[in-house]
């Protein structure tokens, strides 16, 4: 479904992401992890092709030069040089780090804005679907999203990525900053999400212990660099691991 | 006796429920239809009541109520533009060389420069779409006084002389309703704009693009469109204009069309539209009031704008707002 080969990134001369290549099958969820500074949120931009936008917006005001090299391929189709839109139109989609929601709307206004594209019957069918999933939100419909608490958000900014009906989701740090409680809530809403609807989902983050046992395929990154990859089983017991994301 | 004790007025009104309104006496009814009801009587009724000079003064205060929405709206989506005449002049030109050199009557002119203004000057901002904050504020600022001069220059479009004998409205009656009707039609329109789907993504645009970016709508575009409303809107008032005053030139393109809206949008509140539209009906008939006191007109009209940014921050619209939910009235302790 997903195929990255050789992917890197450069901001001026620093290497964001060096000679990144995975691949990704359908119906499958795979972790990126690594520390801060890895290169994760470069990769999911890179991925979602927000790093065309900044890229345009840098070289216009005479910023950072951003330099892309390798291939994405989506579907057997290159989308490399595809502009943001035309990927979500692709069924990519990615729910952004540190819940990007609109402060000024309520809970279903932000629902509604993200579901723009859709049609009124699908908006209603997936709105529907999020509030099963995470039925804390029914209560706060009306609320605007700038009050609700950080789990809140985090939620909300996944049920507006599923209103758009993503055939692959892409979580960039679904759990930063929430609580270890808030966090086992979004794991299980995140493999719910797999089991009913076989959503294929990339995850970054770098809070290993609770993803790790959910997902198929993981990936290490270290300052840009893939220092490691294998199954989720195998990455929980491998003693490198352990010792840099488990504290053993 | 009986006790007794204040209660709010819309506590009454916005019962229990988060959509419902529920009414229980012709009071509350006044109390819900007073402020949509109110701009359209009193603007119904003031042409018939004014004078020929407070009529032009009418019509001088909805067209840049008419641009103080327009530019509230383009703020609204994130872009702050300070070059409102941009599409004012533009609407003036196109409506003048429609009128006078291609001949087309009034009734087909107006809505062409309406259109095509809104084109045209979304066509000029489109390559600076992209930028933000002050950039595009400068970009905004500099292009009208840029075609100012290059009308000058180049002396096309009548050059300083301008374009003059265009066809007049009927008569002074029907130029005020039709603006009024206009200024009324935009307020409510853009008013219910914002609140759907559509103007739900625009404001999203504002709060946070790469947000709206991530759910696959082209915000570039997106913003094409809101500039085309707003050069809709802009260029219809510069349209209008021509034919009241019978002539196009140079002054179209002047600062006030761009500073103007912009202090009726601070001083009256943004976000509202209706905070605009009342700005513009405290500043511009107040600068017309100023007229006769001379040379201290300027100093004393710079004085009350002062006044109101420093005192009322949020604008004139918002603290009425805020004071009219504060209503309270008299109410029976139930035992």
């Amino acid at each position: 479904m997903l195929e990255i080969s050789n992917l890197m990134v450069f901001y001026e001369n620093a290497l964001a992401l060096n000679d990144f290549s995975m691949s990704l099958q359908a119906g499958g969820i795979i972790a990126v992890i690594g520390s801060n500074s890895a290169g994760k949120t470069t990769l999911m931009n890179t991925l979602s092709g927000l790093i065309i936008d900044t890229k345009i917006k840098e070289q216009r005001k005479g910023g950072e030069r951003i330099t892309v090299y390798g291939k994405i391929i989506f579907n057997g189709e290159d989308i490399t040089d595809l502009y943001p839109s035309e990927r979500v139109k692709m069924g990519m989609v990615l729910c952004r780090e540190r819940h990007p929601i609109f402060p000024e709307s309520d809970l279903m206004e932000n629902l509604r804005i993200a579901g723009y594209l859709r049609k009124r019957s699908e908006i209603k069918e997936m709105i529907d679907y999020v509030f099963d999933l995470f039925p804390t939100l029914v209560r706060l419909k009306n609320r605007k999203a700038g009050f609700l608490s950080g789990g809140e958000q985090q939620m909300l900014t996944i049920g507006m990525a599923l209103v758009v009906k993503p055939s692959l989701l892409l979580l960039d740090e679904p759990l930063l900053g929430l609580s270890p409680m808030m966090q086992t809530t979004l794991v299980d809403a995140i493999k719910k999400i797999r089991e009913q609807t076989g959503l294929t989902i990339v995850i970054t983050e770098q809070f290993a212990r609770p993803i790790l046992p959910m997902i198929d395929y993981g990936y290490i990154i270290e300052n840009g660099m893939l220092t490691l990859d294998g199954t989720g089983l195998a990455l929980m017991e491998n003693p490198e691991v352990k010792g840099a994301y488990f504290g053993v | 006796m009986k006790q007794r004790r204040k209660e709010r007025i819309d506590r009454g009104i916005k019962a229990r429920s988060d959509d419902v309104f529920s009414l229980n006496s012709f009071r509350e009814m006044l109390y819900v239809a007073v402020p949509p009801l109110a701009p359209v009587l009193i603007l119904l009724i003031l042409p018939l009541e004014l004078s020929s000079y407070w009529q032009k003064v009418l019509i001088s205060t909805c067209v840049f109520a008419l641009l103080a929405m327009s530019w509230d709206f383009l703020v609204g989506v994130g872009m702050v533009s300070l070059g409102q005449a941009l599409f004012f002049g533009v609407g003036a030109y196109i409506a003048g060389i429609s009128n006078k050199i291609l001949g087309l009557p009034i009734w087909i002119d107006i809505p062409i420069a309406t259109i095509l203004g809104g084109i045209v000057s979304a066509l000029l901002l489109a390559p600076v779409l992209r930028l933000r904050g002050v950039y595009f504020s400068m970009v905004t600022l500099v292009l009208p006084l840029m075609l100012e001069r290059i009308v000058e220059a180049s002396g096309v479009f009548g050059g300083t002389e301008g374009i003059s004998g265009i066809t007049p409205f009927p008569n002074s009656f029907f130029e005020s309703y039709l603006i009024v009707l206009v200024t009324l039609f935009a307020l409510f329109a853009f008013r219910r704009l914002i609140t759907t789907d559509y103007g739900l993504v625009l404001k999203a645009i504002k709060d946070n693009d790469r947000a709206v970016m991530s759910v696959g709508i082209n915000i570039y575009w997106m913003k094409a469109q809101a500039l085309f409303i707003s050069g809709c809107v802009g260029a219809f008032c510069g349209a209008f204009i021509t034919h009241v005053y019978g002539f196009v030139g140079m002054p179209s393109f002047a600062l006030d069309y761009s500073i103007l809206p912009l202090s009726s949008a601070v001083v009256g509140g943004m976000g509202t539209f209706a905070g605009s539209f009342l700005g513009a009906f405290i500043l511009v008939p107040l600068s017309e009031a100023l007229r006769g006191i001379g040379g201290l007109r300027i100093v004393l009209y710079s004085f009350f704008l002062v006044f109101f940014i420093v005192a009322l921050p949020e604008g004139i619209f918002h603290y009425i707002q805020r004071k009219y939910q504060q209503f309270e009235r008299w109410v029976e302790v139930d035992k």
